[in-house]
């Protein structure tokens, strides 16, 4: 009784989090099929926070499944989706060409393809062919001729949107998109990229039914009901309180073995949690915490697992301000991280510290920063700073901002563990700024005003390239190691760039690897950024609800590394 | 019918009968009075609406950066802007939104779904109107009880109780007391819901917005126990928090008006202390809680934020947070002029309350 006692008082910290937070993130999905392929992305590793419940029987199933979430709903068009939530939405009512094996990031499988696209000769064209007989969730048939046309909406009106994700996902790599017969699809490449299957395994290459899409005009909030490709319709949808999810009887693949998902809306992880606790929800999903999440775990009836995977932390380093336009300050700020104090304190050692910008499991991940500076090497640091004539008695007065509410309490604990660790070297006078959000990130982001500040990342498409490319390009989101028009930034390594596009267009996996860890050592010489840790995501249930045991990380209900959650894979054990 | 209309129609034209007739049957000072309240509100909104429009564009930030973080890419941010007319002058601008306001348009929100504003506030204003009313019902019905209890019996053991009360719960977090009444009556008890309105899974043909009254109008009453059910919890709460201070209130007012010199005359005539309570005493100490009343009424129509944010209350006060937070310029101008339309028509009805309750005063 104490235990939920302080359950509740934690709660103070929490609700003020709870108001505010959302993550940098966008993912990308998949589903079921005959061929599957296995990509240079992550393979899934899996933390269990607590003891896993037993997987049910193959069996049973049936029945209403009530998922609980802090994410709201922002945009529920293909063309336009661009957040966790949506596109784990999308993914379930709609479904890509190619998808990812629930549970797995390193498995793409079929999804309404009939084969894995083909690439031509010179890597600019990709031909693909769709099922026979396909069918959108209301009976519509499925062309070749449909699909090229609604695809399309993401290179032509996704500008209109208010995310334009076709800016990000769709343009930069896709030229056009046409049909060659009733079943053939081609894209059209303006250049070749060695990450293409993964794009098309991302939300937004998910054809969307022109009976709510129209191919000239965005929906981003569309009225149900909501069907598509996937296995599931949605049915209703109230705004900031619940959405109703049922089967799609037109379905290609298998049908779900849950009758009913009503994903509800809180606002708060507390009471998330506590409704998870009293049965009033049998799952929790985003966001909970890891405090509340163990807390949970720890009551009998429930099960908390850590999702392997999360968003990652890190600083950016401003190139061009002072004090860190200096490659002293910049490698002296690398030198004095210690990333296993950051984990053992901030929490508990649950997360993983990240020695690169591209997190472990990746193609060519590397731990550059422990390579290259120590972790840490107080001495070093110390070095560096001295050769800039910085002393104990002329200290290097260095600007870092936050924003505390965004990431919430762990987040903001973490920066201010890192000021320790910079003060630790006797010659940094660390002044640190918190901001709130909406001014924070867009004046970080800008390059223009603050050397320092702490961000998030989660990928859009699970390739290093979508780690590497944002923080080295157009401004790199504040480093400014290239300008914004382009160029780089006078006194950065041309490599960085060199080495970007040759990574981005190398198709061979040996000789892109190789490639992507020379870049990974060039950004570490560099501090582009400084990769801090990976946040930890936890999914909490009730005993009675279980995951796939045939597929990768059924403890997680088959989340894996990607964070698709598809709901088809839920199964009850009919209690 | 849009739900907004309706939740005007629902407490509008009662509050509009009620106007009417204290127009008609009220002196000439009262009518006087009453016209000049209406005319001073459109200025009253205009300024407030200027500020506002103001602020919104002086504090840094932008939708875009504030929706996609360090995914908004300057590109994005500069096509964003200039479809929705943010590159405009300020005065254009400005424009636009005196226009929307005296059309009752108010436009489309800048972020997230971009629907109309008149229909977001149509699901959020019956949302938090079910909350706030019968909250302040409870509170209104507890303070005014135990206060006047206390202020008959002063420096009784109730009094003493009394007072420790009302401290006590308007001092509490009221995000602490809402999570600690989830755990005793949710959690251990299984009494009442954790969150939410309705249980999803109960379908309900949803007109007004206002749920109790849509289950009634279609009969569904597994509904209507199911909403009465979700009720319990966030009214409880906000309602007990709110009765501290209107306990606080009547208790006083009941203690002076005790010692006027017409309850003395009262008790000289042998007529009983309940009588005088009820007819000398109490009639004259609500006048100040009245005040109060409209003033809370109106705070909570966005000021229930704690409320609504433990409860997955999805009204007004969540809305507007997350708007200001987004930097939903559009959002943010529209719903703080209708807080502003709410606020005057509520204080001209306290107003006018008085005069009904106090005939000294006079217009």
């Amino acid at each position: 009784m104490t235990k939920r006692l302080l359950l509740v008082l934690f709660s103070f910290a929490l609700v003020v989090a709870a108001c505010t937070s959302s993550e940098d993130t966008t993912t990308t999905t998949a589903g079921v099929s005959d061929t599957t392929t296995t990509t240079e992305a992550p393979a899934a590793t899996t933390t269990t926070a607590a003891p896993v419940a037993a997987v049910c029987p193959s069996e049973t199933g049936g029945g209403t499944v009530v998922i609980g979430t802090t994410d709201a709903i922002a945009s529920l068009d293909p063309a336009d989706a661009y957040a966790v939530r949506d596109w784990e939405v999308l993914k379930n009512f709609g479904e890509p060409l190619l998808k990812w094996v629930p549970g797995s990031a390193d498995q793409l499988q079929l999804g309404i393809a009939e084969s894995m696209p083909v690439p031509s000769e010179d890597g600019l064209t990709w031909t693909v062919t769709l099922r026979e007989g396909l069918l959108f969730g209301d009976g519509t048939p499925i062309t070749a001729e449909l699909v090229a046309t609604q695809l399309t909406r993401l290179l032509t009106i996704s500008e209109t949107g208010p995310n334009q994700v076709g800016l990000t996902l769709g343009n930069p790599y896709v030229d056009s998109i046409e049909a060659v017969d009733d079943r053939t699809l081609q894209f059209n490449l303006p250049a070749p990229i060695a990450f293409f299957l993964q794009l098309l395994a991302s939300a937004s290459y998910i054809p969307a039914n022109p009976a709510t899409f129209p191919e000239d005009e965005l929906n981003v909030f569309p009225t149900p009901p909501l069907t598509g490709t996937g296995p599931w319709i949605v049915t209703e949808i109230v705004t900031d309180e619940s959405m109703t999810l049922e089967p799609n009887p037109n379905y290609h693949g298998d049908q779900p073995k849950i009758d009913r998902v009503i994903v509800r809306q809180f606002a708060d992880p507390q009471s998330m949690a506590l409704a998870v606790q009293s049965g009033e929800i049998d799952i929790a999903w985003r966001i909970l915490g890891a405090e509340l999440a163990n807390e949970l775990g720890e009551i009998d009836g429930l099960n908390s697992v850590v999702v392997p995977s999360g968003p990652i932390r890190y600083l950016i380093i401003n190139h061009v301000l002072e004090p860190t336009n200096d490659p002293n300050v910049r490698k002296a700020i690398a030198s004095v991280i210690d990333r296993d104090e950051l984990s053992d304190v901030i929490f508990g050692g649950a997360v993983d510290p990240l020695f690169s910008q591209v997190p472990p499991g990746f193609l060519g991940a590397t731990e550059a920063f422990e390579d290259l500076y120590g972790s840490p090497d107080l001495d070093a640091a110390r070095a560096f700073l001295e050769a800039s004539g910085y002393s104990e008695d002329n200290k290097l007065v260095l600007p870092v901002w936050y924003p505390p509410e965004h990431y919430g309490a762990t987040t903001a604990d973490g920066v201010l563990l890192v000021v320790q660790q910079l003060e630790a070297t006797g010659m940094i006078e660390v002044t640190i700024h918190a901001q709130e959000w909406g001014t924070y990130v867009g004046a970080l982001t800008s390059g223009e005003d603050y050397p320092v500040g702490v961000l998030g990342w989660f990928y859009d498409f699970p390739d290093p390239e979508n780690y590497l490319q944002p923080f080295i390009e157009n401004g790199g989101l504040g480093t400014m190691v290239t300008a914004k028009d382009g160029p780089i930034t006078p006194g950065v390594s041309e490599e960085l760039l060199t080495l970007l596009t040759a990574s981005r267009i190398e198709t061979d996996i040996d000789a892109r690897a190789a490639i992507l860890e020379d870049l990974q050592a060039v950004y570490a010489d560099e501090v582009v950024t400084v990769p801090l840790w990976i946040e930890p995501e936890f999914i909490v249930y009730r005993d009675g609800i279980c995951g796939d045991a045939s597929l990768p990380n059924p403890q997680t209900l088959n989340i894996g590394g990607t964070m698709e959650f598809s709901y088809s894979v839920i199964g009850t054990d009919g209690s | 019918m849009h739900p907004l209309v309706l939740t005007f129609l629902i407490f509008g034209i009662p509050a509009l009968i009620g106007l009417t007739w204290v127009f008609l049957r009220g002196s000439s000072g009262l009518r006087s009075y009453i016209l000049t309240r209406i005319a001073l509100t459109i200025p009253m909104i205009l300024i407030l609406a200027t500020v506002v429009f103001l602020v919104m564009r002086i504090i840094p930030g932008d939708p875009i950066t504030s929706a996609l973080g360090p995914k908004g890419t300057a590109e994005i941010k500069e096509r964003f802007a200039e479809q929705h007319g943010l590159n405009d002058p300020l005065a254009v601008q400005y424009g636009r939104f005196v226009a929307d306001v005296f059309t009752l348009d108010f436009g489309n929100s800048l972020i997230g779904s971009q629907r109309p504003i008149v229909d977001e506030l149509g699901e959020r204003l019956p949302a938090t109107l079910e909350m706030v009313i019968p909250a302040t019902l409870l509170a209104l019905g507890l303070g005014v009880f135990l206060g006047t209890r206390a202020g008959v019996r002063r420096k009784s053991a109730t009094d003493y109780g009394s007072r420790i009360f009302s401290v006590m719960i308007y001092a509490m977090p009221i995000f602490w007391l809402g999570l600690l009444f989830q755990l005793i009556f949710g959690v251990w008890l299984g009494w009442t819901p954790i969150a939410g309105r309705i249980d999803p899974s109960i379908p309900l043909e949803r007109t007004t917005n206002l749920l109790i009254i849509d289950s009634i109008i279609t009969a569904n009453w597994v509904a209507l126990r199911s909403v009465l059910a979700h009720l319990v919890l966030p009214t409880l709460t906000l309602g007990l928090v709110l009765s501290g201070v209107f306990l606080r209130l009547t208790r006083i007012n009941v203690i002076e008006t005790g010692q006027e010199d017409y309850v003395a005359a009262a008790r000289a005539r042998g007529i009983d202390q309940g009588t005088i309570t009820r007819r000398y005493s109490l009639k004259n100490a609500m006048i100040p809680v009245i005040t109060l009343i409209g003033l809370q009424v109106a705070i909570l129509l966005a000021g229930a934020v704690l409320t609504e944010t433990v409860f997955a209350w999805p009204g007004m006060g969540r809305y507007l947070i997350q708007r200001i937070l987004a930097r939903d310029f559009t959002a943010v101008q529209s719903v703080i002029v209708f807080f502003a339309l709410f606020v005057a028509v509520i204080s001209l009805a306290v107003d006018i309350l008085y005069s009904v309750l106090d005939p000294r005063v006079r217009y």
